[in-house]
Order: structure tokens, then C-alpha cells, then sequence
């Protein structure tokens, strides 16, 4: 079924439409999330979220832009909050003196199975250039579509890109650990 | 020094963002030798999550459901109490309005009422007359009290 129809089928209370939605963004979305956040379970958080603003907010979608984008452009600020909270709580950690206690992304592969982003990537790159990062090599977004989903200009997306790519090449050539044993 | 070195230095130099975009745009997304000094698509996907690996771990579209559940539900709570509510409202102020129209509308009438009215319109009170007779005849009766007095002139004629 097109999307448009599905988008429609939701916006008339069909929520058979919307699982179909949900479930072919899920994969996209976790893996922009993990990349954005270098932690599944916040990840999961993260989609949860999104799909619930996706539904709440349907009927203010723009048919004229891309659905795809206006959903990522959800789950990254979804994902920025999770940044912001985490930071926090980070702080108030450190505040109360228990930095032990700080386990939050300093390890996210060792905390699960399966497969995360590399530490020194979370560390090292921005959010919006992990986003910008992850948009460009996954989707295969030019830097006008990467702009849609931070809501920046082109330029700005571009220059977020450039650093993104320089970091890891940086990395790359240094050979760092982390970044070999994923 | 070469052109590359010198789009480098006028990067590092200005560290404005539609600037630095510009010169991105203009030199080192077509210089190869820029280029190579940059991670390819292919690098970077490596290093990310990619799509395939992202399984989740937990049912998403039950807990997102079950979320929206919840919450259409919260949402018509709250709708039907702000309705009440709103209702509640209208309907005081409605009472008030009318209260208020009433009370000012007999305010009115009892300050504008013209003097003497009153007693005229009591006049046919005190007068009862159910008929007139002059002469043994039916007569035809005229009451009139004058504006301001208490005086009551009776007036009978025959038809004749």
C-alpha cells in the first residue's frame, strides 16, 4: 500500500495503517538512534517515543515533504532530549559525588549483545554530525536532505558532514582499538 | 602553496558555518585530493549500525500501542472533563445574564414609569361598575381621574 494511503488510513483512525508504519521504520529508526545515541535500550526509548509523536501529530504532516524525513526529523529531536537528560543526570551524579555510578554510553557494547556504535565515534563526533554521519552513509542523503531533518541550512548540514568524515578518517588512520574490534 | 592548503587555511581561519559550507561546496567536495582526506560512505557504514543489525529487542508496536491506548483514553478523560467544565461555565453565565437582565428590566420599568399610572391602572380596580342606569335606562359610563389627582369623575349618559 502507498504511504500516503497508509498515512491517510491513520489520520481516519485506522491503527492497522499505522502498525504498517511503525514497522517499516522501526529498522531505520533504531539504527539512526543507536547511531545518534551509542545505546540500544535508549535507542528503543527513543523509537517508542517517536512513534508515539509520529501518531499524535500526524495531522499536522506537510504532504508535500517527505514523510521519511519528517519522521527522522521527530527522532533526532527525540534523540537530542535523551542526549540532554543523560547529561543531566550525569551532572547531578557527578554533583552528588558517585561518578562510579556513571556507566551511561562509556561502554554501550559490553552491555549488550549485540552490536553497538563504537565508543571513540560516540565520543569523538557530535550528535548532529553522528546524525549528518548516519543520514549520509546509511540513507545516502545529500547534505539538502540531511538539512531537512536537523532543520539547518544546507551549509551548515555540509560542514557537519566534513568534520564527521575527517574525525573518522582521523580515526581510521590511527587505528583505534575500539574502532577495529567492532 | 597550493590551492588545497590554501582552501584549509581559509577554513580554519573563519569559523562560520555558511562560510566553511561554501568553501566545501566550492573546492573540497570536487577536489579528489580533499576528498581523500575524508572517509568514504563505505568507511563510515562500517563503523555504523546499519539497518540489518538494528533488531529491537522488545515488542515496539505493543508498547507503542498500548501507549496510544492509554493515552486516547487519558485524552477523552480529559476532553469530557474539559467539556463539563466549559459547560459548567456557560451555563452560570447564562443564569447571570438573565439574572442581571431581569433585575435591571424591573429596575427600569419602576424609575421610568410615568407618575399616575399607578393609580390609573388601580382606578378600574376600585371601580367596578357592571353597569350604569340613568333614568331607569342603561347608560353608557365614562371613568376619568385627571393626571396627578386623586379625584375620580364618573361620567354616565344616556344614549339617547
Amino acid at each position: 500500500m502507498d504511504e500516503q494511503e497508509l498515512i491517510a488510513g491513520c489520520l481516519r483512525g485506522r491503527m492497522e495503517d499505522f502498525r504498517m508504519i511503525v514497522e517499516h521504520y522501526t529498522g531505520p529508526a533504531m539504527a539512526l538512534a543507536i547511531n545518534v545515541l551509542g545505546n540500544r535500550d535508549d535507542a528503543e526509548d527513543a523509537c517508542q517515543e517517536l512513534f508515539i509523536q509520529v501518531y499524535r501529530n500526524l495531522g499536522s504532516y506537510d504532504p508535500r515533504r517527505s514523510f521519511k524525513n519528517w519522521v527522522y526529523t521527530i527522532l533526532y529531536r527525540r534523540c537530542l532530549d535523551h542526549l540532554r537528560r543523560r547529561r543531566r543526570s550525569a551532572e547531578l551524579v557527578k554533583k552528588m559525588g558517585r561518578e562510579t555510578i556513571l556507566a551511561m554510553p562509556a561502554n554501550p557494547g559490553h552491555s549488550h549483545p549485540r552490536r553497538s556504535l563504537p565508543s571513540d565515534l560516540l565520543e569523538r563526533l557530535k550528535a548532529k554530525e553522528r546524525t549528518a554521519l548516519c543520514l549520509w552513509a546509511n540513507e545516502g542523503y545529500t547534505a539538502q536532505e540531511i538539512s531537512e531533518v536537523l532543520r539547518c541550512s544546507a551549509s551548515t548540514a555540509r560542514v557537519y558532514l566534513f568534520q564527521a568524515r575527517k574525525k573518522i578518517k582521523t580515526l581510521l588512520e590511527q587505528g583505534h582499538v575500539s574502532l577495529q574490534n567492532v | 602553496m597550493s590551492r588545497c592548503k590554501m582552501f584549509e587555511l581559509f577554513y580554519a581561519l573563519v569559523p562560520l558555518k555558511p562560510w566553511r559550507g561554501l568553501l566545501i561546496r566550492r573546492h573540497i567536495e570536487e577536489c579528489p585530493r580533499c576528498l581523500a582526506g575524508l572517509a568514504s560512505r563505505e568507511a563510515a557504514g562500517s563503523l555504523l549500525v546499519q539497518e540489518r543489525e538494528a533488531n529491537i529487542g522488545r515488542p515496539l508496536w505493543t508498547e507503542v500501542e498500548s501507549a496510544l491506548v492509554e493515552d486516547s483514553g487519558g485524552e477523552m478523560m480529559k476532553d469530557r472533563a474539559l467539556q463539563s467544565s466549559v459547560m459548567r461555565r456557560w451555563g452560570w453565565a447564562v443564569a447571570t445574564a438573565f439574572l442581571v437582565v431581569l433585575i435591571t428590566g424591573f429596575l427600569l420599568l419602576k424609575d421610568f414609569r410615568p407618575e399616575g399610572t399607578a393609580s390609573a391602572a388601580a382606578a378600574p380596580a376600585r371601580f367596578e361598575l357592571e353597569y350604569v342606569r340613568v333614568g331607569g335606562q342603561p347608560a353608557n359610563a365614562v371613568v376619568y381621574q385627571p393626571q396627578g389627582s386623586d379625584m375620580i369623575i364618573v361620567w354616565a349618559g344616556t344614549n339617547n
